[in-house]
């Protein structure tokens, strides 16, 4: 399953990359991540809880950050499993700035099995679409004063 | 499977309903027709440590015109709205939506009330309110307040109702002359959840022209959603055949279709210019007097 779109920062290239690259953040920042620690360089275990409506489900998984070019693009490969069923997603992250904005395009491909796969086909790829659009949100949050 | 376990209340009052609500909040889960939550439940994708059953209360079930408005009761079932003979006379965007649900079993038992509450992108309920301009009528422990349907759907399963709130009534504008609707809905199958379905709500002025057009569309996005541009381009215009086919394909380049097992994402945004082109013409047919 594939997912792809872009999201504009209102920010210098270095900053949101900064940010991305920021464990903290992406704790704060990834949907539903409740744990995120780190395992070496630029790997993570995480645990997720995961809440569409009613359904919700916790997942344990890895995520490593790949093929950096800094400030301009990284790869997110993410392996998480929990009773609901398992993902392994592939996203690549690239930045490009224009006048002191930064336009994030992103691509994913993601591997569903289990329960979610089999019955919630039909809403992955939209429940993915909006889980982006709040991961952007919450960066853009992020770059407000506290 | 069989659900985890939980615990099971059956309210006879609304506010005892409310009661519970508040006392167990996202722990809590509203049972109407079942249809929606009691497969998730069977599979364990939900598992609500409290139910509430909401079938016990009466005076939440009916179909009525008064002070300007239709008024819906949230648990009125999806086959009575299909046989009412006043839906089918004033309100055709509702019949016709209200037939293409599921099949016989879940519209026996299926709610207007659950089905809006349970907010899935590929609920017709949500799409033929947004054509309709319905507001959602919700109670809760400080009283009842109106949610116009345009911001009550925030995300797949999610809608602007707190866990204390109970969606109680849908209301639309009574119907009037020179008013028409039509929701059409292609499926795989009889029964299925849409590839993609549009609902056309429109007003015809003493000129043909169109007034207060609404547009809502099905499974063609995380939500159900407005088709705005499109109803838009044809406000104040007479739905010629050029106008009728801008208006489709603004609809079409509004929604936001995922490839599926139903279709590819362009196949969907296709099905959804061509069944809005016809959705359009046959609810200004209906408003002219005609079908």
């Amino acid at each position: 399953m594939k997912v792809e779109g872009s999201y504009t920062f209102a920010a210098p290239r270095e900053r949101i990359w900064a940010l991305l690259n920021d464990p903290d953040v992406l704790a704060r920042v990834t949907p539903g991540v409740k744990t995120l620690t780190p395992q070496g360089a630029d790997a993570y275990k995480a645990k997720i809880e995961l809440a569409v409506g009613p359904v919700k489900g916790a997942y344990d998984g890895t995520v490593r950050i790949t093929d950096k070019t800094p400030p301009e693009r990284m790869t997110l490969r993410v392996e998480g499993g929990g009773k609901p069923g398992t993902i392994r997603a592939t996203g690549e992250l690239r930045l490009e700035e224009q006048d002191g904005r930064t336009v994030v395009n992103y691509t994913g491909d993601a591997q569903i099995t289990g329960l979610i796969a089999g019955i919630g086909h039909r809403l992955i790829g939209g429940v993915a679409k909006q889980m982006a659009g709040e991961f952007f949100k919450a960066v853009e949050k992020e770059l407000r004063p506290r | 499977m069989i659900p985890a376990s939980f615990e099971y209340f059956s309210p006879r009052t609304v506010p005892e309903a409310v009661n519970l609500l508040v006392r167990y909040g996202q722990e809590a889960k509203l049972l109407a027709g079942g249809h929606s939550l009691v497969p998730l439940m069977k599979l364990r994708l939900a598992a609500p440590r409290y139910v509430v059953d909401l079938n016990r209360i009466d005076g939440l079930s009916y179909i009525r015109e008064a002070d300007g408005f239709l008024r819906l009761g949230a648990l009125t079932r999806h086959a009575e709205i299909e046989t009412s003979e006043l839906m089918r006379g004033r309100y055709p965007l509702l019949a016709d939506a209200a037939r293409v649900i599921s099949d016989p079993l879940v519209r026996n038992m299926g709610t207007i009330g659950g089905s809006l509450a349970h907010a899935d992108p590929a609920g017709d309920w949500g799409a033929a309110m947004l054509a309709a301009g319905a507001e959602i009528v919700a109670t809760g422990p400080g009283g009842t307040r109106t949610i116009p349907v345009e911001e009550f759907f925030e995300g797949t399963f999610v809608t602007a109702l707190r866990p204390d709130e109970i969606l109680t009534e849908i209301r639309l504008p009574q119907a009037g002359r020179g008013q028409g609707g039509a929701y059409l809905k292609l499926e795989r199958k009889v029964g299925d959840f849409a590839i993609a379905a549009v609902g056309v709500a429109l007003a015809l002025d003493g000129d043909g022209a169109c007034r207060r057009v609404g547009i809502g569309l099905c499974n063609v996005g995380s939500t159900s959603l407005r088709a705005e541009k499109a109803a838009r381009l044809l406000t104040g215009q007479k739905p010629d055949d050029a106008t009728v086919a801008r208006a489709a394909a603004a609809a079409a380049a509004e929604c936001d279709p995922a490839s599926d097992l139903r279709g590819p994402a362009e196949y969907k945004r296709d099905v959804v210019r061509v069944l809005t082109a016809r959705a359009v013409r046959l609810a200004a047919q209906r408003a002219r007097g005609g079908a």
